[in-house]
């Protein structure tokens, strides 16, 4: 459900190498075709799946890392225009993943409570009013309904 | 007249067994002086000195208005006072019952067997047949040595062989037989009255005779002592007359004699057979009373039948009855029938009144019959086992009085209950109204003691305890008081033990010895330590066992709501971590928890490493497993707020 995205220019930069070796351009080409493929079956490979149990374990791991996750909407708490949603994943339902939805990232989408949406999100470090650390946060890039 | 004799005469009866100087031989006591006198402040009446009177002194103060007994010989004659059954004798009062002479006899006769035999029922046909003879008797024709007479002698006589007579009717029979005796002796003197008289009037012929010869003027010259010629005669007749005159005279003088002699006799026989008669009456033997006044009258013929009394003499009042006449034998013979009579009747009274179970009133009557008539047959054959019954109340009541001299007021009520279970009319209101009375005043005195040993008031404290003693010596409260005073003694190092264990807040040992360590309680500056282990540890077990409960009810969220509480109370209250108890119920709860309290010491630890994205998600984690856990809660809502306002 969920895909890694991270290593995509690698594998352009060796598609080259790969083409030019005699026997393997089909299975190649083949792979890269999937690789490339939109992700509309997010999590179906295992390297890619995003665990709320790891997240829980240690956020700060994850950092930098990039998310597309399909999640239902169980809590929202709002301070001005910024939201902080609590998702539960459909394989979980017990767990729960706190997503920092700034303002204005939903465009036209409306997040409801209960309803299931795509996010795409990003785990970064921030600073709290004191400058202190605040790391670990899942924040929300983009939302599409499911 | 009959009251009045009757009362009168008891007090002379009983005169020799209840009040006799008792008092001051401390057999009995006057009831003013049973209360006893260490007693505080349980009369309000100042305690009124006693002051022994002068011999032959009344103590009865002339000036208060209440009138002085009579006195004989100077002594005070004790007298009954029939309302109270009290007999008022030198100015104190006795209670008839309560007396240990009265008592004593009482008691001998509740504990003899009626006086059944075959022996005893012969003696009392005799004198039954006696008394109808001499009744007899004195209605027909009387005299000295007569058939009668005989048979009243011979009877009593033969009644004296009888052991239980006591030699009652031998002293009669003798006192019959001595003033006979007399009689007799008179009539001899009388005989030989009649013949010296004769001899006189002889004499007196002759000489007569002689005188007139002397003068010329008698017929015959040759009577008188000499007789002879004419000169001569005449001397002679002269000798012989004087001889007769002084011969006349002699026998005069016998005469006079021997009728005052007869006089004397008779006189002198009177007063012994009165005195028998009055000591049969003193010694409550009426039949033989009656026997013997009935026979005075055989006996002596002259119609005199005063008692030989100094009319102005008390006794002789007593037997007159007040009425100004001369006593008499019949007066006691009076006295002595009344006194039958009214014997009779208290038996037939306390016959009917076992039969109503009135147990008091039958008491009371059987005393004042047994005081009054102890050998008249109506009380000898009372039965055993209506004694019985009356020995059992009569016992109880002894019991009474001396638990109410002893002063113990729990025993007495017992005894005050048990004697109402065998008479329901006995009025014990006034006896256990006493006794709540007196134990409410020496409970009162020890709850004083008790405030003055929590103050610290050593002489209060002392003082009160002494009188609560003094009131109720056998409280049971006393008793227990008497333990914390023990314990008091050892206070010192169970209150060393105490301080060492609450310096190491160890409240569960001081609570599960709390009996030991209760003592420290009463000094005050400890007693709010005791107070605060004892309920530190009561709260954390009550606490526990409601969480043990709803663990048990709720096997997935029951430990999660326990676990939590328990370490939220620890938080507030640092004495719950002190507590063993407390400590291993936390452990026990944690491990049923366990995904609980890890999320929560996950997000803990998450925390403090400003790890926020872990943080929330295990608190999310810990509301998911125990909805209602605040510490999750709070932990979210403080988490949220972190990130909603921090800047990425």
């Amino acid at each position: 459900m969920a895909r890694k995205r991270r290593s995509s220019k690698n594998k352009k930069s060796q598609l080259p190498l790969v083409l030019g070796g005699g026997g393997g351009v089909l299975l190649l080409a083949l792979a890269a075709a999937m690789v490339m493929k939109p992700a509309d079956n997010a999590g179906d490979s295992p390297e890619s799946r995003f665990s709320v149990a790891d997240y829980r374990q240690d956020a700060s791991r994850l950092t930098g890392n990039t998310y597309r996750l399909k999640a239902r909407v169980e809590n929202i708490e709002t301070l001005g225009n910024d939201r902080l949603v609590a998702v539960s994943l459909p394989e979980n339902s017990q767990e729960r993943l706190p997503l920092l939805v700034r303002s204005g990232v939903t465009g036209r989408v409306n997040l409801t409570r209960g309803d299931t949406f795509v996010f795409e999100v990003v785990c970064r470090n921030g600073k709290d009013e004191q400058g202190l650390d605040v790391k670990g946060i899942m924040v929300v890039e983009n939302v599409e309904t499911k | 007249m009959k009251a009045i004799s009757y009362i009168r005469i008891l007090p002379l009866l009983c005169g020799a067994l209840c009040v006799q100087p008792l008092y001051a031989q401390g057999l009995g006591k006057p009831r003013a002086e049973q209360e006893p006198a260490s007693q505080p402040q349980s009369n309000p009446q100042p305690a009124e000195q006693v002051v022994s009177p002068r011999i032959g002194q009344s103590h009865v103060d002339t000036e208060s208005g209440e009138t002085p007994n009579p006195q004989v010989l100077g002594m005070e004659l004790p007298l009954l006072d029939p309302s109270t059954d009290t007999m008022s004798y030198n100015g104190a009062k006795f209670d008839v019952g309560n007396n240990a002479l009265v008592r004593a006899r009482f008691e001998k006769y509740l504990q003899q067997n009626p006086d059944d035999s075959t022996e005893a029922k012969r003696y009392r046909k005799k004198l039954k047949g006696l008394l109808k003879l001499t009744q007899k008797s004195a209605r027909t024709n009387r005299e000295v040595g007569s058939e009668t007479l005989l048979q009243i002698g011979n009877g009593l006589y033969e009644m004296n062989d009888y052991e239980g007579d006591g030699g009652v009717s031998g002293a009669l029979a003798s006192a019959i037989a001595s003033a006979v005796s007399v009689q007799y002796a008179n009539r001899s003197r009388n005989r030989k009255n009649e013949a010296m008289q004769r001899e006189i009037d002889d004499l007196v012929e002759k000489t007569n005779m002689m005188t007139n010869r002397n003068t010329g003027r008698g017929r015959s010259t040759r009577s008188g002592a000499g007789g002879g010629g004419s000169s001569d005669n005449s001397t002679t007749n002269t000798f012989a007359i004087a001889h007769n005159t002084k011969q006349i005279a002699k026998m005069e003088a016998a005469g006079v004699k021997n009728d005052a002699d007869s006089i004397a006799a008779m006189e002198i026989s009177k007063v012994n057979f009165q005195s028998t008669i009055v000591s049969m009456l003193m010694q409550r033997r009426f039949d033989h009373a009656l026997i013997g006044a009935h026979a005075y009258r055989h006996v002596f013929r002259d119609g005199d039948t005063t008692l030989k009394l100094d009319s102005d003499s008390q006794a002789a009042r007593l037997f007159e009855g007040g009425v100004g006449m001369p006593p008499t034998v019949n007066a006691m013979a009076t006295i002595a029938s009344n006194l039958r009579r009214e014997v009779d009747q208290n038996m037939e009274a306390v016959a009917n009144m076992l039969a109503q179970n009135k147990l008091s009133d039958a008491t009371q009557s059987l005393i004042q019959a047994v005081a009054v008539g102890e050998y008249m047959q109506s009380v000898a054959t009372f039965p055993a086992e209506s004694r019985r019954r009356i020995a059992e109340f009569w016992s109880l009541r002894r019991k009474a009085l001396t638990t109410l001299n002893a002063r113990d007021y729990g025993a007495l009520e017992q005894i005050a209950a048990r004697m109402k279970e065998l008479d329901p009319d006995f009025d014990d209101s006034m006896l256990t109204s006493y006794c709540a009375g007196r134990k409410a005043q020496s409970d009162l005195h020890l709850r004083n003691a008790a405030k003055a040993l929590q103050a610290g008031d050593d002489d209060t404290f002392n003082a009160e305890l002494l009188k609560a003693g003094s009131i109720w010596p056998k409280n049971p409260n006393l008793e227990k008081g008497r333990q914390k005073l023990e314990q008091l003694d050892n206070q010192d190092p169970v209150r060393e033990e105490f301080r060492t264990l609450m310096a190491r807040k160890a409240y569960r040992t001081i609570y599960n010895e709390q009996d030991k360590f209760e003592v420290v309680a009463l000094d005050p500056e400890l007693k709010a330590q005791y107070k605060e282990a004892i309920t530190l540890i009561g709260t954390i077990d009550g606490m526990l066992e409601q969480l043990e409960v709803a663990a048990r009810q709720d096997t997935t969220m029951g430990p999660c709501m326990a676990y939590e509480m328990l370490l939220q109370r620890g938080a507030e209250d640092e004495r719950y971590q002190e507590d063993s108890r407390y400590r291993d119920a936390l452990n026990r709860f944690a491990l049923g928890a366990h995904e609980f309290t890890q999320a929560l010491d996950k997000a803990k630890l998450s925390e403090e490493r400003r790890e926020y994205g872990s943080a929330l998600s295990n608190y999310y984690r810990a509301q998911c497993l125990y909805p209602r856990s605040t510490m999750a809660g709070e932990g979210v809502r403080r988490v949220t707020e972190i990130i909603l306002k921090a800047k990425f």
